[in-house]
């Protein structure tokens, strides 16, 4: 079965993620609480701040899985809805199907770290 | 309904002749207007009447001196064009204060209860410039200060000082949507002094605090010796972003704002204040780990967006000259007793902090098994909970008012009001502005 890790509307104002780092490979076999990627989002665009409002997320999936692609890459903006990384219960599952459904994860709130893109261009 | 006129009502300053620009107006004629709700400004200066007795003049380092007027009741104004003269001349002084300048009317249908109703009240604001090349004349208090500060007070009345040294969490609840302190004036009837000094370049944490009450003038001597040392033998030339930023970062190095004093005018005359006699501080601005100069062990805490304004000569710097410390829990707990116990022998300043935001309706955690332990050192929440039970354990037994932004915002609706958990929305600002006042009546003499 394909799952997919889709970006979902984790602060309301937001339009979109930018990806910090990833901590997977395609091929890898994940567990339960395996991390997956870490995001920032920035409400610059919704709110006139003096200083940007950027909070950070990391996404860890709830359920064991193969990581089969990744969609996006350290750096990249990912607009809210678009697809984040596919994975399959199978290693090796063709992914010419759609989809079964939504990969099972948790989204929470992190602390930014020296791993993160943003961090690394500083 | 009572035509009530405004006029602009008594200033002075002993020894000094004031001096105003023409008008500018912050509303329209005919428009309805709250009371103590600022109309108009003007940029004043203060002229010596006398012969200078030597020194620089008063208030001669803070170029952005301004008077903006509100009126003291509600109602529909009814403004004296001729009083914006337009161009240069609402910018330059160029005509004597005089009380009874009438700058218009008000259309009013509350029955004011004294003589005073048509006697604009004063917001008189002024700024230190980070540099005197930041010469904007747009608006109240333009251009990018160092030091920015408002007062209001009434005759044979003496401000007390709300100092704010934090950083977006503070900084927008006391300057405001214009940064002019004007929704703080329009909320407290009280003589009170605000003044904000901004994180440009260093953030305001406590060990750059502590660092600045300490430090002696050989001890900045030494900084700026290393750092012309520094960047003067570089084989590449440092670029005009290097410069600016270590411009700054020297101006924030020299000065110590818990240690000022200031002089203030007003309609009871000339004043001297301070030092502060409250100090607002944010929780959310001590991070888990600092850098410490190598050889000379000051800290330096710049926050990420101002590291990316910086070029590359001072970030290659910061990276190679300090390093980074962990500031467990218990070591910024002890910096806040340190800095409490210091400001009480100093000038018994009262320290109010802002505490954290600790739960978001942004998560939908099933499990911790994903996240590194200590949580606290990875969850943003998991953080602010245990900075916040340590902010309250410091008040169990030192001098501290803690503003409660975690349980406040979470009353209001966290996602609709503090989306990221550090710039708030207005109606959240104006609800932590009554609670920061509230915090100054127990100051008040």
């Amino acid at each position: 079965m394909i799952l997919e890790v889709r970006l979902t509307q984790i602060v309301p104002q937001m339009t979109g993620a930018t990806t910090e780092c990833f901590y997977a490979a395609p091929g890898d076999a994940l567990r339960m609480g395996s991390k997956l990627i870490d995001l920032s989002v920035d409400l610059s665009s919704a709110f006139a701040q003096e200083c940007p409002p950027v909070s950070y997320y990391r996404i860890v999936l709830r359920e064991s899985a193969f990581l089969r692609s990744i969609e996006t890459r350290p750096g990249d903006f990912t607009a809210v809805d678009q697809s984040i990384a596919l994975l399959s219960t199978t290693p090796d599952e063709p992914l010419d199907e759609p989809p079964s459904r939504a990969a099972r994860v948790t989204i929470a709130g992190i602390l930014p770290h020296e791993r993160m893109f943003s961090g690394q261009r500083i | 309904m009572t035509l009530v006129p405004l006029v602009l009502g008594p200033l002075e300053a002993k020894g000094f002749t004031i001096l105003r620009s023409g008008v500018r107006w912050l509303v329209e004629d005919g428009q309805w207007c709250p009371a103590h709700r600022p109309i108009g400004f003007v940029n004043v200066s203060l002229e010596p009447a006398g012969k200078l007795a030597g020194g620089q003049p008063m208030f001669a380092d803070e170029m952005e001196l301004q008077v903006a007027f509100a009126p003291r009741v509600a109602g529909r104004l009814k403004l004296d064009g001729e009083m914006a003269r337009g161009g240069y001349l609402s910018i330059r002084t160029v005509a004597a204060w005089d009380a009874d300048t009438q700058v218009g009317q008000i259309e009013t249908d509350e029955a004011p209860d004294d003589g005073e109703a048509g006697s604009l009240r004063l917001l008189m604001l002024a700024g230190r410039r980070m540099t005197a090349l930041a010469d904007v004349h747009s608006g109240l208090l333009p251009g990018w200060h160092s030091r920015s500060r408002g007062w209001w007070s009434e005759p044979g009345t003496t401000p007390i000082t709300l100092l704010s040294l934090g950083v977006c969490d503070a900084a927008g609840v006391v300057t405001g949507a214009q940064t002019a302190f004007t929704e703080m004036f329009e909320l407290d009837r009280d003589a009170t002094q605000m003044v904000h000094i901004p994180d440009h370049p260093i953030a305001p944490c406590l060990p750059v605090l502590l660092d600045q009450i300490e430090r002696t003038p050989d001890q900045y001597e030494a900084i700026a010796q290393d750092v012309h040392r520094h960047f003067g033998s570089l084989s590449k030339p440092p670029t005009a972003n290097d410069w600016m930023f270590l411009g700054a970062m020297l101006a924030a190095l020299q000065n110590a704002p818990l240690k000022d004093r200031y002089d203030i005018f007003s309609a009871g005359g000339l004043q001297r204040l301070g030092p502060p006699d409250a100090v607002l501080l944010s929780l959310a601005v001590e991070p888990q780990s600092i850098l410490r100069h190598r050889t000379l062990g000051y800290h330096m805490h710049v926050m990420r967006h101002h590291q990316a304004a910086a070029g590359p000569a001072v970030r290659a710097w910061l990276s190679s000259a300090f390093e980074p410390v962990k500031r467990p829990i218990d070591a910024i707990r002890k910096d806040y007793e340190r800095l409490i116990d210091s400001l009480q022998h100093l000038s018994g300043t009262r320290v109010i902090c802002l505490n954290r935001m600790s739960t978001s309706g942004h998560e939908d955690i099933a499990s911790y098994m994903g996240f590194d332990a200590p949580l606290s050192e990875t969850l943003s929440n998991v953080a602010a909970k245990e900075m916040n039970l340590m902010l309250d354990d410091i008040a169990t037994s030192s001098a501290i008012d803690i503003i409660d932004v975690d349980a406040i915002a979470a009353d209001l609706g966290g996602a609709e009001h503090l989306p990221d958990g550090i710039h708030q929305s207005g109606p959240l600002q104006t609800i932590l502005r009554q609670e920061i006042l509230g915090c100054l009546v127990s100051l008040r003499h």
